[in-house]
């Protein structure tokens, strides 16, 4: 049995394979999304808030799902280098957003209660430190050195996959959480933070562009459907540039209209 | 494990033990290689095969002269093969013409049967068309492997009627120009590899 997708450099087949660990994390995700908004939604919230709330954390599951579980974990992890930034989006950009806002604002409430790990929250997703924790993360986890040195045991597989979603998770806190407060953090710095990190081109997506050879052992050296590592790894590169700044995209105007919604509202308190 | 896992494990284990026949290049010319050094160079093999189009092909003759890069496999193979020629052909293909027209690439099709000469073509046109195919009888192709101290070719039979795989050296070898193979390729090479190390084999020692 078989937790964790992996490099394995063996001949790839349409044999299904069950992973148990995405499973497992699967579970566990609904669980203690279930524990979280038990009670902190139906209150405050109409219906279709609550709805809308259910969808993206259904989405923010079916993309960490469907990411990492057969066939997209295994080609992820030892052919495809293309599969496996678009395994990055779902798990290090996309879910997390999804997942954070799934949560409705009282779920949030129960950090005010712990003053300690609300002040390591505070420390951690401030816009700067998540900015650079993402940054950082994010081409370390790209770097080919410990691509090579990781993927090939499902320990180093899972321990990558866990550094996305948690440098996800960070790189959105500050964004969408709405605990720790930050009064400071207006909306338009919201859209300074993520047009900024749309734009940034951080040292893995230049190699995977410019280098003249494949980077990555793993893809190279991968038996079909690996095929041409070179022409792989640039559709990764366009990948994780393209693919994260459109969801980023997708950031800016979701906080713009939540701003203007919000300007409304307190003008018709204010009439 | 699988029987993939077996067959990578045994091709593997032949390209180590090949590979642990020679040392990381030392010293002048060879020195500058990413391949390895064998200790003692090995001569091309008298070989006489048929080509893709159905002529006979005189390994020496034909290469004479010419960077020759000699590799054992086969099509059907599901891992080892593509990715050698792959990585090769890819590489092969942006060479400068001075290095690129210097050099040969011959394919020794381990699996005679299957390998007809059509399917051989075609399969090495993918990587690129001016890589040599030949084909012969597994006697003429075993001697030819005892003569340069490579393990001869293993017929795996298929489990539940699949088909059967062929255990083979991993490594390529290469032939200077003066005939003589110095430095080994094992699986694992790659490509910045081949690009590093081609011109300077063309050039000789």
């Amino acid at each position: 049995m078989q937790w964790w997708c992996f490099a394995q450099q063996e001949a790839w087949t349409w044999t299904w394979r069950p992973l148990l660990g995405v499973w497992i994390g699967v579970v566990l995700l609904v669980l203690v999304y279930r524990r979280l908004v038990r009670g902190a939604c139906a209150d405050t919230e109409s219906h279709q808030t609550t709805r809308w709330r259910r969808v993206a954390f259904g989405l923010g599951v079916f993309l960490l799902w469907a990411s990492l579980d057969w066939p997209l974990g295994p080609l992820g992890a030892g052919y495809l280098a293309s599969v496996h930034m678009s395994q990055f989006l779902a798990v290090g950009v996309a879910a997390p957003a999804l997942l954070l806002l799934s949560l409705p604002p009282k779920a949030f409430d129960s950090l005010l209660t712990r003053p300690r790990t609300l002040s390591t929250f505070e420390g951690i997703t401030s816009p700067l430190s998540a900015f650079f924790i993402f940054n950082i993360g994010m081409t370390v986890t790209h770097w080919p050195g410990v691509v090579d040195s990781l993927m090939p045991t499902q320990f180093g597989s899972f321990l990558l996959d866990v550094a996305w979603f948690a440098g996800g998770l960070i790189f959105w806190w500050p964004v969408i959480a709405p605990v720790p407060r930050r009064p400071g953090f207006h909306p338009l710095g919201k859209i300074a933070y993520l047009a900024l990190n749309a734009f940034l081109i951080r040292p893995p997506f230049a190699m995977m562009i410019f280098s003249e050879h494949p980077i990555y052992s793993i893809y190279e050296l991968a038996p079909p459907p690996g095929g041409d590592a070179l022409n792989d790894q640039q559709f990764a590169g366009a990948i994780m540039k393209i693919g994260t700044a459109w969801i980023l995209f997708v950031g800016v105007v979701v906080v713009f209209k939540r701003w203007v919604h919000a300007e409304k509202a307190a003008e018709r308190l204010g009439a | 494990m699988s029987r993939h896992s077996d067959i990578i494990a045994l091709v593997t284990l032949v390209g180590i033990s090949v590979a642990a026949c020679g040392v990381p290049a030392e010293g002048g010319n060879l020195g500058q290689l990413r391949g390895w050094v064998m200790d003692t160079p090995i001569p091309k093999p008298d070989l006489t095969l048929t080509d893709t189009n159905g002529e006979t092909f005189d390994l020496r003759a034909e290469s004479d002269g010419y960077l020759t890069l000699v590799f054992f496999g086969y099509t059907y193979c599901p891992d080892v093969c593509p990715v050698h020629m792959a990585n090769l052909g890819k590489v092969f293909g942006d060479l400068l013409p001075e290095v690129r027209d210097r050099t040969k690439v011959v394919f020794v099709s381990t699996d005679p049967e299957r390998d007809t000469p059509e399917r051989l073509r075609s399969w090495l046109d993918n990587f690129d068309p001016a890589f040599i195919g030949l084909r012969g009888s597994l006697d003429d192709i075993n001697a030819a492997l005892s003569s340069m101290m490579l393990p001869g070719v293993a017929v795996i039979p298929g489990e539940h009627g699949s088909e059967p795989l062929i255990g083979h050296p991993a490594a390529v070898l290469a032939f200077s120009p003066d005939g003589l193979a110095r430095v080994r390729y094992p699986f694992g090479i790659r490509q910045s590899d081949w690009a590093h190390d081609l011109p300077l084999l063309v050039q000789g020692f």
